[in-house]
């Protein structure tokens, strides 16, 4: 099974092009979806989960229409949404045991397994009968996934899932997710570059609303061999190094700002061949830095 | 510091817009209210003017209540600014001084929060320029009372909520607590009001109303039209200590929590955090792998199940849980408290007030829940970011929505049920056990809970089609408004599009709901299936995911718009059209419906038309023969008479004119006469006579009236025809000549519609004979003998006036036949029902109650009542004509009891439910009876001629021959008791008089509390002067004179000439007083004492003021030197349970001074003393005509 996105557009009331023509095949696995914040990446998960419309174009998951077979496409969704909030007073069981329902585990016995099986999986066994309202940002994310994962979806949709969780809570999560096995598709939806080369088998970067590339995370720093160059600068220089090179990022290393600049050949001024890893991917391609014609898929 | 937030805080909310807005709708509220009779705020206005003084301060009063919610935003907003927005740690970490920043906001936001409220001046100073304002009713701008209200009104009112509610705010950094607040506040404001209907606790509620309105109604409540127009309270007296407390304890309740608070940051206390052993068991636990299976009815089980959780989550919200109990404890406690009927009496507590008291107490809580969750059930995933877990999980589409509309609605049944229980409970504690579980469920669970659907449907309608939750509520609301009040705008009156009204009748127990039944049931099938089209709606558009793009919701709702769905739409809307096209047909061909505005049109026509021949010589009426046939199954009649007419005039009459009834076809056959002119809008028919009637020629002339219910309509009409109870009179059968009783009463109606001012009477006239041909209640007709032949279904029983001679069945009907012994007035009903009849005899005369046999309680009160006034009025008045007397009960249709020639038809829910097993309430079931058989001598045998007095002659005798009555079985205590609620009543009922208030002798039909409460206070205190035997002997030379006697009728002079001659020389003033102007005192005890003598008596020494003033039609009053006999006295404490205690000391003085001193001595010690102790004077403020005694 594979989803495929052919075309799909979307512009919102306010004018803003969310998604603009956007093509890609994502096959079972991991698959990263990078691109900086407001770049289209929520549309685009939201529409595959469902809650969106785009204009045009369409999304097909095997041989169902996303767009018009919901309710077959919700029944092997997982979706834990960027942002979610819970009922007060509630416990994790009960919200559980309420959307285990609603997933169709319709036999209370059958959902009881599921649901304890589950909150003992992502460690929430101990604290089932508590608010959910009183949980930290990590217990939280970790009911989201609970949540995601029951009844064993085909798809599953994470967005941003580790945003504001220590890298120890980040781990877990990680590694639950890696758990899933080969025959699920994972979108996962990050602006963490490391998170994409960890996990990932394929990845997608997205800007403005548009791909500006799709393929496996190794292919992506290939096209960048020999093309980047770092040297640590002085703040006093660095407006006039950006005015001579094509920067595509800078970033204070003890300090001192360490640049980065795309260029086919040694660009002189003290630059050293650097290896190019896929944060310089990211920020050539989002920088627009002469490559969009070769990224093909 | 303090300066400066105050400073900040103003700027903040002038520059904002929701001060004006607030503003903009005050104004916008009393201008209407000044400027229309369509809107009103409080009572009646009667003739004071649109902007009296005593209006704008009421309004300014009624408007702390509306302001209330406003004042809430704004301190709320002060509150806790900070913390919405969260600025709290920027603000907080400054220098800052607590008390000066939150004095500082405060004051700002509570001056802020005044300017609403300025609205009322506002509006009522523009009310008179509104173009279809009627500048008549406006008087000169009164700047004191805008003053006045101000500083008593709506600066007090603002600074009392705003210092609570900001001190609530502060505390719990919660919009919603503080708007709760703010609703438990109007809570408590409603307690008080069930307090102050008890006349005991008068000043008690007035001071602990924290908006001062009611102390402010105490202060102006004898004030007359004049006083209304003309004066304004400030802060004086009662309303000054009112004040005093409520911003007192605000500032209390203020400063303590300036105390408590602190700038500090407070962890949240909502919900503990849990931290969970992250790393036990990681990993050990392998992870379910298990899919639905997708079998069996899984939608079902998904909705019970969702269902289930949202009204879990329901039920525990906080402000569900508050409302509710606050909504429990207002219903529980008026089902406990509630009961009382006239003169402070209780009834049991029968179902149908149960159901009342629930409707009238506990639905506008259930309103705001339907209105308030409505909004949060539907936009509550949103609020709470839940919806989009949600929205992707695979439920069906309707699903959301279905559990959350049981959710509430299963809540309110819920609710519901628990009154019932609540309200048998309470019946069973009372010791009333005729449950009727029954009534209950058909009443509040079928009737009311439908209406309870209707509305949740439609809010939650406009919730699912509103970009978000405020706009939802606006819209709701403002339907709801438009809904209630804005039809009649436009003229239109067809419930069809009055969402969910149908045409309902009151319970009764004769009848159950039988005569609204078949429209109650449609109207219900009608609104559940445009409900039912709604709510598909509501499914189809009913958000679910990110989208809010009308175009994309559209498609959505297109998709969504399939199988079951598009088939439930086909099927609703073609039950909806069918059971419209069913209901039109009713309620607007088989029924007619004649709009509020059309109606009014054909009065003015009417009286435009025809009044030319209001005094054209006509024939009368002198015997009537019947024969009636009631078919209670179909809430029909036919009524076929033959009658005698008579040309009593010195004219021929070629010409005889008839109003015939509007919801019965009449036919009207006279030997030798054309049908010259029939107007069928305005019913009223002429008949050319071929030869005309010569004087003194009697005719017989036959006509038939007949009508049946066909179908519905659109109200219940023609009332008077139910399955059981079945109550009409002869008034359907056609009026000969024009009938002035049609005519437009209101003066605004009449001026509208440009017809002149009506004066109600003719003026009193003495030694009239041609004005004097008429009585006031019919200008057709003197003594008529009448012989009925009545029939009825074989179940009912009929009864027609007289004596019954004869008494069959016939083609399974009951027939019977009633012949009048003694010519009496054209004017009897007739009524049918299953009766149980109680019989008894007084000195051969029949005594018959005729009743539902479950109303059995008070019946031996009746039957006593009747025998007591039959003895007291033979001997003192004259002899009882005719051989029975009959009390029919009759259905809860109308309230009232009423006196035919030896009938009174006595209505279900007065006396028939009196609770009188207290014997220190006055037995009001014994007194009505007494009044009603007064009648039988004042209005049956004597009556007063059309004009101004008239009534003295009827029911003001009425009123004195029952208080002789009762003051012979229960004694004079119970009649003070009873007078002071007379006095309290012609007190109050002046300042509402619309017209002019006449002096007794010259009062208006119209004019009840005059000759109802003011002739009881004369006449009883005109006794107590002259003696019982003197007023007596005047009314015995009455009906020696005028009793059964033809015209001319006579006026209040013959009345009040013969009491004048048995007036003693000494006493001659109080007849001018009494019956010839309007006559009021002032007097009051000002410094009573007393001193133990050595031979263990007291002296008691009274020291009082006297004032006694009179007053003119307006209610202006002056005062005049005095010179009349007025009682000083003493009495003993009260015994446990008594009002009052043993009369110590009794004495007439002749008062000519405006203060007096009298010492006298008392036999045992003495507890209160004064002047006018029994209050037998019009008395201003009764109240302080005696005190307590201080002893020496």
């Amino acid at each position: 099974m594979e989803l495929v996105i052919r075309g799909l557009s979307k512009t919102y009331p306010n004018g803003v092009r969310a998604l603009d023509d956007v093509d890609l095949n994502i096959p079972r696995g991991m698959f990263g979806l990078l691109g900086p914040n407001g770049a289209g990446k929520s549309t685009l998960m939201r529409t595959i989960a469902t809650l969106q419309e785009p204009d045009s174009g369409e999304v097909l998951l095997g041989s169902l229409n996303v767009l018009t077979q919901k309710d077959e496409v919700r029944r092997r969704l997982g979706y834990l949404p960027q942002d979610f909030g819970v009922y007060p007073r509630i416990s994790a069981r009960g919200m559980l045991d309420h959307i285990a329902l609603l997933k169709g585990f319709t036999k209370s016995g059958e959902r009881k397994d599921v649901v304890d099986a589950m909150l003992q999986r992502v460690n929430l066994w101990d604290v089932r009968k508590k608010a959910l309202s009183g949980f930290s940002g990590g217990m939280r994310q970790r009911f989201g996934i609970a949540q995601a994962l029951i009844g064993s979806p085909e798809l599953l949709i994470v967005d941003e899932p580790t945003a504001g969780l220590d890298p120890g809570e980040r781990n877990r999560f990680y590694n639950l997710l890696s758990e899933i096995g080969e025959n699920v598709i994972v979108i996962l939806s990050t602006h963490i570059v490391e998170d994409v080369m960890d996990l990932c088998t394929s990845m997608a970067i997205i800007n403005k609303g548009k791909v500006l590339f799709s393929g496996a995370p190794e292919q992506a720093i290939e096209t960048l061999a020999g093309r980047i160059w770092q040297r640590t600068v002085t703040k006093a220089e660095l407006l006039d190094i950006e005015q001579r090179h094509r920067v595509i990022s800078h970033k204070l290393i003890a300090g001192r700002p360490l640049v980065h600049v795309y260029s086919d050949a040694d660009p002189g001024d003290g630059f050293i061949a650097a290896h190019p890893n896929l944060e310089d991917v990211f920020f050539a391609r989002i920088a627009g830095t002469g490559l969009s014609a070769e990224a093909g898929n | 510091m303090f300066l400066s937030f105050l400073s900040f805080e103003l700027r903040y909310f002038l520059r904002g817009w929701m001060v004006w807005i607030f503003l903009l709708v005050m104004s916008a509220m009393i201008f209407g209210a000044v400027s229309s009779d369509n809107i009103t705020i409080g009572g009646g206005l009667g003739n004071t003017h649109r902007n009296a003084p005593w209006v704008i301060e009421n309004f300014y009063g009624a408007a702390s209540i509306l302001t209330l919610l406003m004042t809430t935003a704004f301190v709320n907003n002060s509150a806790i600014r900070d913390f919405q927005y969260n600025t709290h740690q920027m603000i907080f970490s400054l220098p800052i001084s607590k008390n000066g920043m939150f004095l500082g906001r405060f004051l700002g936001a509570s001056l802020v929060a005044v300017i609403p409220s300025l609205g009322v001046s506002i509006g009522s100073l523009l009310g008179r320029f509104a173009p279809w304002a009627d500048a008549d009713r406006f008087g000169p701008v009164d700047w004191a009372a805008h003053f006045n209200s101000i500083i008593t009104f709506a600066i007090p009112n603002t600074l009392f909520i705003a210092a609570i509610l900001f001190g609530i705010a502060a505390l719990f950094r919660s919009t919603t607590i503080s708007f709760l607040s703010a609703l438990l506040l109007l809570v408590a404001f409603g307690v008080t009001d069930s307090f102050a209907s008890d006349l005991k606790n008068e000043t008690l509620a007035a001071l602990i109303d924290p908006f001062g309105s009611r102390a402010f109604d105490l202060t102006t409540k004898y004030w007359t039209v004049f006083e209304r127009n003309t004066r304004s309270v400030g802060l004086t007296g009662l309303l000054l200590w009112n004040r005093l407390i409520w911003v007192t304890t605000a500032f209390a309740i203020f400063g303590l929590v300036l105390r408590r608070i602190s700038l500090s940051e407070r962890a949240s206390k909502k919900t503990k955090p849990v931290e969970a052993d992250v790393e036990k068991r990681s990993g050990s636990v392998a992870l379910p792998s298990r899919r639905a299976s997708w079998t069996g009815n899984v939608a079902l089980a998904q909705f019970l199940g969702a269902f289930r959780f949202e009204l879990r989550n329901l039920i525990k919200t906080p402000v569900f849980v508050i409302i509710l109990s606050a909504a429990m404890l207002n219903c529980g406690a008026s089902l406990i408290l509630t009961s009382s009927e006239a003169f402070g009496n209780k009834t049991f507590p029968v179902t149908y007030r149960m159901a009342q008291i629930i409707q009238g107490t506990l639905y506008i809580f259930l309103i705001a829940i339907v209105t308030f969750f409505a909004g949060q059930l539907v936009w509550r995933d949103r609020d709470e970011r839940t919806d989009e877990i949600q929205d992707s999980l695979p439920m069906r589409d309707w699903l959301l929505y279905t559990s959350k509309l049981s959710a509430l609605l299963v809540s309110i049944f819920a609710i519901l049920s628990t009154t019932i229980f609540v309200g048998i409970a309470v019946q069973a504690f009372k010791g009333y056990t005729r449950f009727q579980v029954g009534l209950y469920v058909e009443e509040i669970l079928y009737r009311d809970f439908t209406l309870m659907i209707f509305l949740a449907v439609a809010a939650f309608f406009f919730h699912v089609i509103s970009p978000n939750k405020y706009i939802g509520y606006f819209a709701f609301i403002g339907f709801l408004l438009f809904d209630a009040l804005g039809w009649a705008a436009f003229d239109v009156s067809t419930r069809m599009v009055n969402f969910a009204s149908r045409p309902s009748i009151a319970y009764s127990d004769f009848y159950h709901f039988a005569p609204d039944s078949p429209g109650f049931e449609w109207f219900t099938a009608y609104w559940a299936l445009f409900c039912c089209l709604i709510a598909i709606a509501s499914i189809a558009f009913y958000r679910r995911g990110k989208e809010t793009a009308w175009a994309r919701r559209s498609r959505v709702a297109g998709q969504r718009f399939q199988g079951g769905l598009r088939l439930a739409t086909f099927l609703a809307a073609f039950a909806f059209l069918a059971t419209g096209a069913w209901v039109f047909y009713n309620t607007k061909i088989l029924n007619t419906l004649i709009s509020p505005k059309e109606q009014k049109q054909r009065r003015a026509d009417y009286e435009n038309t025809y009044k030319k021949y209001e005094n054209i010589s006509q024939p009368r009426i002198t015997a009537v023969e019947y024969q009636i046939d009631i078919f209670p199954e179909k809430r029909g009649v036919e009524m076929r008479a033959k009658q005698k007419i008579r040309n009593e005039s010195t004219q021929p009459i070629s010409e005889v004119h008839f109003t015939v009834d509007v919801q019965h076809d009449t036919d009207i056959r006279i030997d030798g006469a054309t049908l010259a002119s029939d107007d069928k809008r305005l019913y009223y028919r002429i008949y050319k006579l071929a030869q005309p009637l010569q004087p003194n020629e009697e005719r017989t002339m036959a006509f038939t009236v007949k009508g049946e219910q066909h179908g519905f309509s659109n109200v219940v009409e023609r009332t008077q025809f139910v399955q059981n109870g079945t109550f009409f009179n002869n008034q359907i059968a056609p009026q000969i000549g024009y009938q002035a009783g049609g005519e437009m009463t209101d003066r605004n109606d009449r001026r509208k519609y440009g017809l002149k001012e009506k004066d109600l009477m003719p003026a009193l006239e003495r030694n009239c004979v041609e004005h004097c041909r008429n009585t006031y209640l019919s200008d057709s007709s003197d003594w008529v003998s009448v012989d009925t032949v009545i029939s009825t279904s074989a179940d009912q029983m009929a009864v027609a006036p007289g004596s019954l001679l004869k008494e069959w069945n016939e083609n399974g009907r009951n027939y019977y036949h009633y012949k009048l012994d003694k010519d009496s007035m054209n004017f009897y009903s007739f009524m049918s029902a299953r009766y149980d009849v109680v019989r008894e005899k007084w000195n051969g005369i029949d005594i018959e109650i005729y009743l539902h046999p479950e109303h059995r309680w008070n019946v031996p009160r009746m039957i006593q009542s009747v025998k007591n006034s039959l003895t007291y009025y033979t001997k003192n008045f004259g002899p009882y004509y005719h051989k029975q007397a009959r009390i029919i009960e009759f259905p809860r249709i109308a309230t009232f009891a009423q006196a035919f020639p030896g009938t009174m038809p006595y209505s279900e829910s007065i006396g028939f439910i009196a609770d009188l097993r207290d014997p220190e309430n006055i037995d009001h079931v014994f007194y009505i009876v007494a009044h009603e058989m007064g009648h039988q001598w004042w209005a049956h045998q004597v009556v007063g001629a059309n004009m101004q007095g008239a009534t003295v002659l009827s029911e003001t005798q009425a009123q004195y021959s029952a208080l002789m009555v009762m003051e012979k079985e229960y004694g004079r205590d119970l009649m003070r008791k009873f007078l002071e609620f007379e006095a309290d009543r012609y007190l109050r009922s002046r300042g509402a008089e619309r017209l002019k208030e006449r002096p007794l002798e010259k009062v208006e039909a119209s004019q009840g509390y005059i000759h109802y409460q003011k002739g009881s206070l004369v006449m009883y205190y005109l006794k107590e002067m002259i003696g019982e035997d003197k007023v007596n002997a005047a009314l015995h030379q009455l009906i020696d004179k005028f009793a059964y006697a033809p015209p001319p009728y006579p006026t209040s002079y013959e009345l009040v000439d013969r009491l004048r001659a048995q007036t003693p020389p000494e006493y001659q003033y109080l007849i001018k007083d009494l019956f010839e102007d309007i006559t009021l005192f002032s007097n009051r005890a000002t410094n009573v004492t007393a001193r133990k003598l050595a031979d263990g008596k007291y002296e008691v020494t009274v020291e009082a003021d006297i004032q006694k003033l009179k007053a003119d039609a307006q209610g202006n009053e002056v005062e005049v030197p005095v010179k009349d006999w007025i009682e000083v006295g003493a009495f003993a404490k009260p015994e446990k349970g008594k009002k009052f205690g043993k009369t110590l000391y009794r004495e007439r003085l002749l008062v000519d001074t405006r203060h007096i001193t009298k010492t006298f001595t008392v036999a045992e010690l003495p507890e209160k003393a004064g002047i006018d102790p029994f209050h037998l004077l019009v008395d201003r403020t009764p109240d302080d005509n005696t005190r307590k005694i201080d002893l020496k």
